[in-house]
């Protein structure tokens, strides 16, 4: 849905003609433009904002910026405009789509920075205490060598949210995780377990130990009960500070 | 409900402008019986029939009457977002680039309308809107599109947005006297947020509003620290628009801030962007504003339906307006001057430091996106979205599908300067939650916990004591609007898409809803008048 944004006949990126266009980017423009093209800071040299520029968002291959460039426009380097060649201008074309990309959700560069900010001492007493994970969860078991599977954002989203999915964020979620188990227990006849398949407010679903499919309509006289085996990781959102997820997770990264 | 004169001219001279089976702007003003001729049915927003004949107690026996499934080209698949317009037996229903004419009784295909895209960001199309002979919609390319509602032909196709700096639009146009106004999506870039009115005629401007201030001394300048951030500052206007004729005001929400999640560098409370407004609709003047999410940056647009009705406050009666808000406050106004009666959460959300004077939220910094990451409830789509709530002048209650979340908000951009998206939140915890709201103190009067996440529909209240709205796992079930008690249900195969609409021809009530690319049209099980 992301890179639908703009027009259908946008300008395509060519990362290495924005490459060479960098390098005229660097001699001619950036002193003015700034080293990503939003705007120099400090008078004189406090050019506009190339990436907010309407004369680079409507460029196609230099067709904008080309003729903008050409009517005399100044240059770092005290060359006339007219120096440059009309390859120099696609590629400076290129590099200034490549900073408008920068800005956007479908960038490489959209990624999460350093996270490990926390305390993992602080980490371990509230492991150890307040979060009582240690009721589930052992260092020398399931955790053994935690740190080295996981990079220390996964590690955070995983303590919080372990629940498959991950539902909510924009950012995704992911596969895995143990299931919700539910047992029901018919008006009449014996209870049955297993995973939930399917749950409403008028009917369950589920599929038992040897995978065999049971269904029940829901009324008053059909027992439901559902186990959520992240019920505490659930109601550890309405409790654990800031502090406190930046010290878990300092404290389960470290785990070798 | 009195008439503005222009538009009791316009009726007059209807039947004889256009053809056959124009939309009579009266039924505008009006509570949708045989039509529902605007987005949310009237002006008010409410999305409360008046209809009966399907109610509480018979409910149990409603069953299909028809099903449509478009196999068009570029429209199998599509999710069905958009309220369907119903006027004169034939619906009207749209997808992204595409319109349909359906007859009301049986589904069936009159026309379909497909555009010609140049691009642009298809999440969705919020419906259509009638003038007279004239059916106008947005496009994902920026188009405001003008169709003959007989066979669905082109009139005229109007530019509305710039798809170069990344606008689209999706929102469903709304008719007021002689404009159509239109709304305007897109948050890729650092773009200025705007609404317009257009002439019905002709797709010209009448007027433009800009969400932010574009140039220095602007209303609202002094919440942005420089011209450059003001005017590349966002509020887009994708949320619909509501209309007190009376008043002779239009209300509209704002989208969030940009850039968005990064905040940096856009310090104060970034008017008019995350807010609600009320502008004149035939000069685009702002009467009175009222932020929900100062200096947002948790992307929370405030483009949720801000729903009209009557109230009594210190023992007057008093014209009110409620919202339901994406960052989890329910706000109840006094909609002639914007003044705060209700301020209050209806999720728990972990956001705000209280409330200011005026009745706003004020937002922690320390829940703004971090680096490292803040876990904030709630999350990015929101305790409320687009999908319309409803208010039922018989219970008093306000209802909405809400979402209780947390995710954790991470700042990305290094940048000196932040532009475009400066972040995201990812991961999740969320939980759905039907609830109705007392509109006199926002306390929540009932609430139905679906089982399990995800789901969010618009929802629908009627004069049969019902409530209409999708639950979680596909179903499209109706309650008892003064309970919450589950009444009937219908899986229906994939998750309610849109809000329920219903109509009344020839003595028979249907509700509609989609599911995914599929509108399905129900009725009451009786004998069929070829029976009879």
């Amino acid at each position: 849905m992301l890179d639908q944004a703009g027009s259908a006949d946008k300008h395509i990126l060519d990362e290495v003609a924005a490459e060479r266009g960098k390098k005229v980017y660097i001699a001619e423009c950036i002193t003015c433009h700034g080293a990503s093209a939003r705007g120099g800071s400090v008078p004189p040299n406090d050019g506009p904002d190339l990436v907010r520029s309407l004369t680079v968002l409507h460029d196609r291959y230099g067709s904008t910026v080309g003729p903008f460039i050409l009517k005399n426009h100044p240059m770092q380097s005290g060359r006339p405009a007219s120096s440059l060649s009309q390859a120099q201008i696609e590629d400076l074309a290129d590099f200034l789509h490549l900073k408008v990309a920068d800005t956007m959700r479908t960038s490489p560069l959209f990624h999460a920075q350093n996270v490990l900010v926390g305390n993992a001492t602080a980490g371990e007493a509230f492991f150890k205490g307040d979060g009582k994970c240690t009721q589930c969860h052992s260092v020398s078991g399931d955790l053994k060598g935690y740190g080295t599977k996981y990079e220390a954002i996964d590690i955070q989203q995983r303590f919080l949210f372990p629940r498959p999915g991950g539902r909510g964020g924009r950012g995704g979620g992911r596969g895995g995780g143990k299931p919700i188990t539910v047992t029901v227990t018919p008006a009449t006849g014996p209870a049955v377990s297993g995973t939930i398949d399917r749950l409403d407010d008028f009917n369950v679903s589920l599929r038992d130990k040897d995978g065999v499919y049971h269904a029940f309509a829901r009324s008053a006289k059909v027992k439901v009960e559902v186990t959520d085996p992240y019920k505490a990781h659930n109601e550890l959102l309405d409790r654990i500070t800031d502090t406190n997820m930046h010290d878990v997770t300092a404290y389960l990264e470290g785990l070798k | 409900m009195r008439f503005p004169h222009t538009i009791i001219a316009f009726a007059a001279l209807a039947a004889s402008l256009f053809g056959q089976e124009p939309l009579n702007p009266a039924k505008l003003l009006q509570q949708p019986t045989d039509t529902w001729p605007g987005y949310n049915g009237d002006y008010s927003g409410r999305r409360f029939s008046p209809l009966k004949s399907i109610n509480s107690t018979n409910v149990f026996n409603m069953s299909l009457q028809w099903i449509y499934r478009s196999t068009a080209p570029g429209a199998a698949g599509v999710a069905i977002k958009g309220t369907p317009l119903e006027v004169n037996g034939v619906v009207y229903l749209t997808a992204p680039d595409h319109v349909w004419a359906l007859d009301a009784r049986n589904g069936h295909e009159l026309w379909h309308h497909a555009h010609k895209s140049q691009g642009g960001i298809h999440i969705g199309n919020r419906g259509a809107a009638i003038y007279g002979n004239w059916l106008y919609f947005e496009t994902p390319d920026c188009q405001l599109v003008s169709l003959n509602i007989k066979d669905g032909s082109e009139r005229w196709h109007k530019q509305v947005c710039d798809l170069d700096q990344m606008y689209y639009a999706s929102v469903a146009p709304i008719i007021v006297k002689n404009h159509v106004l239109v709304g305007v999506s897109g948050d890729d870039l650092d773009i200025p947020g705007y609404f317009e009115s257009r002439d019905p005629e002709t797709g010209d401007l009448q007027w433009h509003w800009s969400a932010v201030p574009l140039k220095k001394g602007d209303p609202g300048y002094e919440t942005w620290p420089n011209l450059d951030a003001a005017a590349h500052g966002g509020g887009m206007t994708w949320g619909t628009t509501t209309y007190d004729p009376e008043l002779n005001l239009i209300y509209l929400g704002t989208g969030n801030p940009q850039p968005v999640i990064a905040g940096q560098k856009r310090p104060g409370d970034n008017l008019y962007t995350a807010s609600i407004v009320a502008l004149n609709p035939d000069t685009g003047k702002l009467q009175w504003y009222f932020q929900p999410s100062p200096h947002d940056t948790h992307d929370w647009d405030n483009v949720e339906v801000p729903v009209l009705f009557d109230g009594t406050v210190a023992g007057k009666k008093t014209k009110l307006m409620a919202m339901a808000c994406r960052n989890g406050w329910f706000f109840v106004l006094e909609r002639a001057t914007g003044k705060a009666i209700v301020s209050k959460e209806f999720v728990k959300t972990n956001w705000a430091k209280g409330i200011d004077k005026r009745g706003q939220p004020i937002p922690d910094p320390a829940k703004e996106p971090q680096f490292a990451g803040a876990l904030v409830s709630p999350n990015q789509g929101g305790a409320a979205n687009w999908p319309p709530p409803s208010y039922s002048p018989d219970t008093g209650l306000f209802y909405i599908n809400a979402t209780r979340a947390y995710s954790v908000w991470y700042l990305y951009d290094l940048d000196d300067k932040p532009e475009g998206w400066g972040g995201t939140d990812r991961g999740g915890f969320s939980e759905s939650i039907l609830e109705a709201i007392d509109v006199n103190t926002g306390a929540i009067k009932w609430k139905h916990k679906w089982e399990g996440p995800g789901g969010r529909s618009g929802v629908m209240s009627t004069a049969g004591n019902l409530l209409f709205a999708g639950d979680t796992s596909n179903n499209f079930v109706a309650l008892n609007a003064k309970t919450g008690d589950p009444l009937w249900h219908a899986a229906l195969g994939s998750s309610v898409s849109n809000a329920p609409m219903s109509y009344e021809l020839d003595g028979r009530q249907s509700v509609l809803i989609a599911a995914g690319d599929t509108l399905f049209a129900f009725t009451l099980n009786e004998k069929p008048d070829y029976q009879k």
